[in-house]
């Protein structure tokens, strides 16, 4: 007692230290299984695993099988995929090509079909025209933050095309969270494409999740947001945007926010076109330097465009539409 | 791990230090407290850590020398490999690779120029022995960023020399962690929430903020490094404390002061008090008339701004705040009647200096006349600005803002501190503790900006 009265914050400190540790070694092998390497490599303190869990919201309580990332109607249908799911959220010790070992892990369900977005069997081609500024008044973009950005800096946008777009946003969750702002409150996205219909979907994804999975999985996911889409606004054309470059200065040091990282996913969601009613553009084209990084000068902080860069965007969108 | 605010200093090293420190009988503790500086910096930087020890060594044995007769020439002899070595690290990093600037250069070496001219001047009867003056320079809570603690001050530590009571060690780091907890909560909670919008606004292109959100960013800016450095400040005098130092003030509430030269007394007060006492006075300070007085402060600022870096907008600052505190003490604190010049001087404070932050914070001299061009529209309007801006980040970051300028206001600290151990504010500081945890933990901080100064 007398230690107590003495000493009340460090005793405070210590008893939660010893029980988080305590906690945090009983789950170490199971709930916590995604963070243990960290502190097994001594990166971080044991009670740290406690604290990184209730982060992600992951806590002792919490079914570590219910940890997937993918919100369930985003699961394959096969029946067997979703054991699958389930397996592979506890298994730490993932296979190569996985390049973040201290995510959760995936084992990609099963094929969804390449060719499982059908239009109509009309055999006509699309080319991309030019369009003006009304093109985008009935168009919604769907991204992340630079999508955000986009819609803040890009006046003759923001005016008149619909945004539903949050920081942080990936493929995973897009149909997940309730992120839309309405007059009554946070929505989520398919509540938001039931209530409203929209003439051209744009969206760009896929930054935040580079680490996570390989891009067969990044794609089927990115392939079952495409067709849920198409299913609640089966009039709209939709234009799977290529995940912006980063520069030259992020891409040669970083392990996944390179360019050749998300070349590979872009090729990966650029065979989901079916040139009928989902396309594939890529802006790249219009920010990248010679050696195809986006360019330093447009560039703050080597991933996001500057407010005065958004104009080279909306100009390649400008140049690149269809006119259905 | 030699970031105060790392989960790894917090519940390995630092709690291990403690119990082996206390645990040692007090003979032998200055050794415990050398040795684990030492460790604590070789884990830190251990291709520099040679230099360290040269550096002690060689300090040591020429503070030796002079025990009996002083010798001016061999003061100057040593000042000169201190001062060469400072400055040899300080353009190799620069010019050559930033890792080969060994961390915390510049605070130890000031440790040792200030223990040698302090030697010579003869402030020590007695000599020093060779693990005290070692354990001196580089112990751990200073040896990163301060702050320049006096050796008299390193010798009041009656923990190292006396028998204590487990009573009184446990008083001692109950009320260093306090400080502790009160420096770790600004860094964490206040100083890298505060960094993110500085960054959001570089993000956005300097080009294309609005002039209330460039105000806004020359304030947030200037909160940040205050909070980053009097937090880390407050961790390293609580460290400091909990082995039995006395608490060694660095920051005495700056932005309450009257003028910008009251302003940096009370800034990060050990650095200043080093350029006081060991180049301002030895050049003449204020005693050789007004024109060397006036040469004297302008050499300080100069050296000053040196130091932060040696890029022009380092140049730039130190020279404005050299200029504007000559200013003050010529006009505007003397010929001016008193209310204006009491006016003038709050000014100063609250509005020239966080400008002066931001010449410091932006070193690429077109992007900082573009800020500025944003702060005094006078020039244009700025490209695809959104008029929003400025309430959109007030709506995201008011949580930080706010608690940040309440702290601006003396008495809210000096509230705590004079009853620091009241029931209400140990359970609070409990909760401070575990949410800068948990913040540490669920993000990778971002590094101490002073680190390699």
């Amino acid at each position: 007692m007398k230690i107590l009265k003495k000493c009340p914050i460090l005793v405070g400190i210590v008893v939660i230290t010893i029980a988080l540790s305590i906690v945090s070694f009983i789950f170490k092998d199971t709930v916590y299984a995604g963070y243990a390497d960290k502190y097994e490599s001594g990166d971080i303190p044991l009670l740290a695993l406690a604290l990184k869990g209730a982060t992600d919201e992951v806590f002792p309580w919490s079914n570590a099988s219910q940890e997937a990332l993918l919100p369930q109607d985003m699961q394959p249908d096969e029946p067997d995929a979703s054991t699958q799911q389930e397996e592979s959220v506890t298994d730490t010790e993932t296979p190569g090509d996985q390049p973040e070992p201290e995510e959760a892990a995936y084992i990609s369900g099963d094929d969804v079909s390449e060719d499982s977005i059908s239009g109509d069997s009309e055999d006509i081609t699309y080319e991309f025209t030019e369009v003006d500024d009304d093109y985008f008044t009935d168009a919604l973009f769907i991204g992340d933050s630079r999508t955000v950005g986009l819609s803040e800096y890009c006046e003759p946008l923001d005016t008149r095309a619909t945004f539903y777009a949050k920081i942080s946003l990936t493929i995973f969750d897009v149909f997940k969270k309730e992120f839309i702002k309405t007059d009554e409150g946070r929505i989520g996205l398919e509540e938001a494409l039931t209530q409203n219909q929209y003439g051209k979907i744009y969206i760009m994804l896929g930054l935040n999740e580079i680490g996570t999975g390989d891009s067969e999985y990044f794609k089927n996911a990115y392939a079952e947001v495409i067709d849920k889409i198409r299913e609640l606004q089966p009039d709209a054309i939709i234009y799977i945007q290529g995940i912006m470059h980063v520069t030259a200065h992020k891409s040669d040091v970083d392990k996944n926010f390179n360019n050749e990282k998300i070349n590979v996913r872009n090729a990966a969601i650029s065979e989901l076109a079916d040139n009928k009613n989902v396309f594939y553009i890529d802006m790249n084209e219009a920010v990248d330097d010679e050696g195809g990084n986006l360019e330093e000068g447009l560039s703050f902080d080597d991933i996001h465009l500057k407010a005065s860069s958004y104009e080279r965007w909306y100009e390649f969108l400008l140049h690149n539409a269809i006119v259905r | 791990m030699v970031n105060f605010s790392d989960l790894n200093f917090i519940f390995r090293f630092l709690p291990v230090f403690l119990i082996a420190f206390y645990l040692t009988p007090v003979r032998f503790r200055t050794w415990t407290l050398l040795f684990g500086s030492l460790l604590f910096y070789a884990v830190g930087d251990l291709r520099m850590f040679p230099a360290l020890l040269a550096a002690v060594v060689v300090n040591y044995l020429f503070a030796k020398a002079q025990s009996g007769e002083k010798s001016k020439s061999m003061l100057f002899f040593i000042l000169a490999i201190d001062a060469g070595m400072l400055i040899e690290f300080k353009i190799l990093g620069q010019y050559v690779d930033s890792s080969l600037l060994p961390i915390g250069i510049s605070f130890y070496i000031f440790k040792m120029i200030s223990y040698q001219m302090d030697v010579y001047r003869g402030k020590y009867s007695q000599d020093a022995s060779f693990v005290d003056v070692a354990a001196y320079f580089t112990m751990f809570p200073q040896v990163v960023s301060g702050p320049i603690m006096r050796y008299e001050r390193y010798s009041e530590n009656s923990m190292l020399r006396e028998k204590t009571s487990p009573g009184q060690i446990a008083e001692s780091i109950e009320d260093g962690l306090r400080f502790f907890v009160a420096g770790l909560a600004m860094k964490v909670l206040l100083a890298d929430h505060l960094a993110m919008l500085w960054r959001d606004i570089g993000t956005i292109g300097y080009e294309s903020i609005s002039t209330p959100l460039a105000w806004l960013g020359a304030v947030t800016y200037s909160l940040e490094l205050y909070f980053d450095f009097w937090g880390y400040s407050l961790m390293a005098s609580g460290i400091g404390v909990m082995i039995g130092f006395p608490f060694i003030t660095n920051f005495d509430h700056p932005y309450g002061s009257g003028s910008v030269s009251e302003f940096y007394r009370r800034w990060h007060v050990t650095l200043g008090s080093w350029f006081r006492d060991y180049i301002y006075i030895p050049l003449g300070g204020s005693r050789k008339g007004q024109f060397r007085t006036v040469i004297n402060l302008l050499v300080v600022w100069l050296i000053t701004g040196f130091w932060h870096g040696i890029t022009p907008n380092f140049i730039i600052w130190g020279l404005v705040l050299g200029l504007i505190i000559v200013c003050e003490r010529l006009f505007v604190l003397k010929k001016l009647p008193a209310p204006v010049s009491k006016f003038a001087g709050k000014f100063n404070v609250l509005v020239l200096i966080p400008l002066t932050w931001v010449v410091f914070a932006i070193s690429d001299f077109d992007m900082l006349g573009c800020y500025f061009s944003r702060l005094f529209p006078f020039t244009g309007s700025g490209i695809s600005v959104n008029r929003g801006d400025f309430f959109k980040n007030i709506g995201i970051y008011w949580t930080v803002l706010l608690p940040s300028l309440i702290l601006l206001i003396p008495r809210v600290y000096d509230f705590w501190v004079n009853r620091r151990n009241r029931v209400v504010f140990n359970i609070i500081w409990i909760i401070l503790f575990w949410a800068c945890v948990y913040s540490l933990a669920g993000a990778a901080g971002n590094p101490f900006m002073y680190f390699r100064f």
